[in-house]
């Protein structure tokens, strides 16, 4: 077998944790040490194999971190060591070595991701080159094709990018599920210049992790996606807002940007077109209120992030008062794949009103956690028990968290239910930005609304009563239940003010920032009446009647 | 150019951008309020003004009246049951929040029969602020900014920087003038104001000898006046009383 090979080591975040840096070295010395003593495995034999090892974004599997890719044999290693690494270079060409391969449900080692439960039933569009490529090399993320499609579509008319767009049905990815297309029409439909467009990085659920691994995985392609935004709408500056806890995806965001304007990509001239594009990047306030759009441009431009009280949309008055399209992550990485395949393609994965796949971040009580990336419409069961494979240590599923902190926690009895924006809304959930928290029989339901609660009541702006105070009232009452203390009057209270928070709120956050009680109320009211009756938790969460 | 509208059933026109509120109020209809003033508008804090409204598309939701833009056959309800259950729990929450607030709290409490939940919860009862936001937008509006919201979430609050006298006060008491709870402790008390812990001399008027203003507010007025030449040193009563001769 003779053929150039590449050695994908995940240097994410995750798999840096697990000690893949070290394994990067390790890999190095050893090839270079083979290369010394002319022999690397049955692959030196042959003279035009020359190794490579190159550190990428998250390869998804990051439970089983750190993982190394064999290419392109398609051999994939987990929880590699660095003393593992004597025996990857040497096995090059022959056979995999066995002990590092993924063991599947049947207790099978399996080689490729294709025979990986975990992967098998995923779809990669979003993440097509997250863990395929160096994040800091332009050359890679070009020889994978990156920036084809703003070439293409610098040769389109706005209105031709436009209704690709919205022909491929693509919805917001931030949360809010709106139609992209539409919203790019309505800020190309005004005259007014400038005209900006924002990129939503500014991801702050616990747990979630879908943004981060894109920005730091394929930066090219986001940025792509934002210059072909720009293009359509009329737009010449960008700003990237990302979370500054993400110095990773800072860092790798502002590398490729200064590469793609070297490279003449962005800049004075688009690809030697008349179209001129300035991407900045901003660092995050710290709030993750910041993640609502209008407080999101108040924190760009330099004010406090709080959510604006008009009722306007950020289209026709955004940043600095223009016309803004404001995109999450996902969405814009999105972007080239429907530009490059057209707008029909994309609309032929997913449901019939959520088209395309989604990133979720999946984690919590699973057996397989990590990021994945599965058709709209594909069910919590599948994913949880064929990607996740279901519950370690034979505990029994409770619940699953969507959404985020402001979704909402789902029951065993609506697993069959298809992922998809609006049937997620219709139990009471949302779609969020994609994360999802599995729990199992040992988690108490009261306990995680509170959770949920404190974490908003402490990152909601503050300003507008129903909110503030709710969130108060609503820790307040969640507490003392779980102490023990609650009393059946206390539901009804519960409902009173999460009806007020939903309907009277400024922003998206306050109205979904009931959700976690809601939900918990509907799907597990057996938990609060038993912490409120018979002063017991269920789970054993709760200690409740124990002097502090 | 006008737009039509109906409000609880009654025909009125406004002009375009005109706020409900607004319009509700010149027709007739009152619709409670709290962080709303007429020369520092766009609050939206309170939510008490919340309306059920229908747009001529057919589309239904609740907003709050004070920002939400009046449109060409758009139906307002002010006063539904669901409004009516909406303001009642704004109030219970404030209610709970600022047990001692003055004013117009207390009074749409008792019209909208409401007594707070249960006071096992009420932890602070000193408090009178319900965070509306008026008295920091007085002051930024004045360009002194010298208070300002604190903190996010349940921690919000007003303060001065560092929670230390404001540097930048002039002891104009705008923020006081304006705040709806009577939350603001500003006193005047032989011949000097004392607010956010900070005292001021007060100047007395050279016509009725009352004393009316602080050294800094008139000296910030006379920076802003630039070269005219008007005379400070009396008090609004006495200039309203005098010529334009005997000003300058």
């Amino acid at each position: 077998m003779s053929a150039k090979r590449t050695i994908l080591v995940c240097c994410d975040t995750g798999c840096i944790a697990s000690g893949s840096k070290a394994v990067v070295t390790a890999l190095k010395e050893q090839l270079a040490l083979a290369a010394a003593a002319g022999v690397a495995g049955a692959a030196a034999t042959d003279a035009t194999v020359e190794p490579l090892v190159k550190q990428t974004g998250c390869h998804g599997f990051c439970g089983y971190g750190p993982v190394v890719k064999v290419m392109p044999d398609d051999i994939s290693y987990y929880r590699v060591k660095p003393k593992d690494a004597a025996a990857i270079i040497e096995s090059l060409g022959g056979e995999p070595v066995e002990r590092l391969l993924y063991r599947d449900d049947a207790g099978q080692r399996v080689t490729g991701r294709e025979e990986n439960p975990f992967y098998s039933s995923q779809k990669k569009l979003a993440l097509r080159n997250v863990g395929e490529l160096d994040p800091e090399l332009l050359d890679d993320a070009l020889s994978r094709g990156v920036y084809e499609s703003l070439k293409k579509a610098l040769t389109m008319t706005p209105e031709e990018i436009i209704s690709q767009v919205e022909r491929s049905g693509i919805r917001g990815r931030g949360g809010a599920g709106f139609p992209a297309g539409r919203k790019w029409r309505i800020a190309a439909g005004y005259n007014n210049n400038p005209k900006y467009v924002i990129l939503n990085g500014d991801e702050g659920d616990p747990g979630a992790f879908m943004d981060r691994s894109m920005l730091e995985g394929d930066p090219h392609s986001v940025l792509e996606g934002v210059a072909i935004c720009a293009v359509a709408v009329g737009a010449t500056d960008a700003y990237l807002y990302i979370r500054d806890e993400y110095t990773t995806a800072l860092r790798t965001m502002k590398q490729a940007i200064l590469d793609a304007e070297a490279a003449g990509i962005l800049g004075d001239s688009v690809l030697g077109s008349d179209k001129q594009l300035r991407v900045q990047v901003v660092r995050g306030g710290g709030a993750f209120v910041c993640g609502e759009s209008s407080a999101m441009i108040a924190s760009i431009e330099g004010a406090v992030g709080e959510p604006r009280a008009k009722y306007i949309r950020s289209t026709q008055e955004g940043l600095w008062g223009q016309p803004t399209v404001l995109n999450n992550v996902e969405t814009f990485i999105n972007i080239p794949l429907i530009i490059a395949n057209g707008g029909d393609w994309y609309a032929q994965t997913g449901t019939d009103k959520s088209k395309g796949t989604k990133v979720f971040a999946l984690v919590g009580k699973i057996k397989r956690s990590g990021l994945i990336e599965v058709p709209m419409g594909t069910t919590l069961r599948e994913i949880i028990f064929d990607i996740g494979g279901g519950i370690p240590g034979n505990r029994r599923f409770k619940a699953i968290q969507t959404g985020g902190p402001s979704g909402g926690c789902l029951p065993d009895s609506l697993l069959d239910v298809p992922v998809d924006f609006d049937t997620l809304l219709e139990y009471g959930s949302m779609m969020g930005s994609g994360g999802m928290i599995v729990m199992d029989e040992r988690t108490c339901m009261v306990e995680t609304a509170r959770y949920y609660v404190e974490f908003l009541a402490r990152e909601c702006c503050g300003k507008c009563v129903p909110c503030r105070e709710g969130l108060r009232w609503l820790l307040d009452i969640l507490t003392r239940i779980c102490e023990g203390e609650g009393e059946f009057a206390d539901l009804e209270i519960l409902e009173g003010i999460c009806e007020t928070m939903t309907l009277a709120s400024r922003c998206a956050l306050g109205k979904t920032a009931a959700n976690p009680v809601i939900t918990t109320l509907r799907y597990f009211h057996d938990e609060y009446e038993e912490h409120i009756t018979h002063k017991r938790c269920p789970a054993g969460v709760c200690r409740m009647g124990v002097a502090p | 150019m006008t737009v039509n509208l109906m409000i609880d059933g009654l025909a009125c026109e406004a002009a375009p951008g005109q706020h409900v509120l607004d319009v509700a109020r010149q027709n007739g209809v009152e619709i409670p309020t709290l962080c709303h003033h007429e020369a520092l508008a766009g609050q939206a804090c309170c939510r008490l003004c919340v309306v059920e409204i229908e747009e001529a598309s057919g589309s239904r939701d609740v907003v709050v009246s004070c920002t939400y833009p009046a449109k060409e056959g758009l139906k307002v309800s002010t006063n539904s049951e669901q409004v009516r259950r909406l303001r009642r729990t704004v109030l219970t929450l404030l209610a709970e929040r600022a047990p001692l607030a003055e004013g117009a709290l207390p009074a749409y409490c008792q019209e909208y029969g409401v007594t707070g939940y249960d006071l096992r919860f009420t932890v602070d009862k000193d408090e009178k602020c319900i965070l509306c936001g008026l008295c920091t937008k007085a002051c930024a509006e004045l360009g002194n900014s010298a208070i300002e919201t604190t903190l996010r979430g349940v921690d919000k609050q007003v303060a001065p920087p560092f929670d230390e006298p404001p540097a930048a006060c002039i002891g104009c008491a705008s923020c006081a003038e304006v705040c709806p709870t009577g939350a603001i402790a500003c006193e005047d008390a032989d011949g000097v104001r004392t607010i956010w812990e900070k005292e001021f001399e007060l100047l007395r008027c050279e016509a009725c000898g009352k004393p009316f203003a602080t050294a800094e507010e008139l000296a910030w007025l006379k920076e802003r006046l630039l070269d005219t030449e008007l005379n400070l040193a009396y008090c609004p009563s006495c200039r309203g009383k005098m010529s334009l001769k005997d000003l300058t």
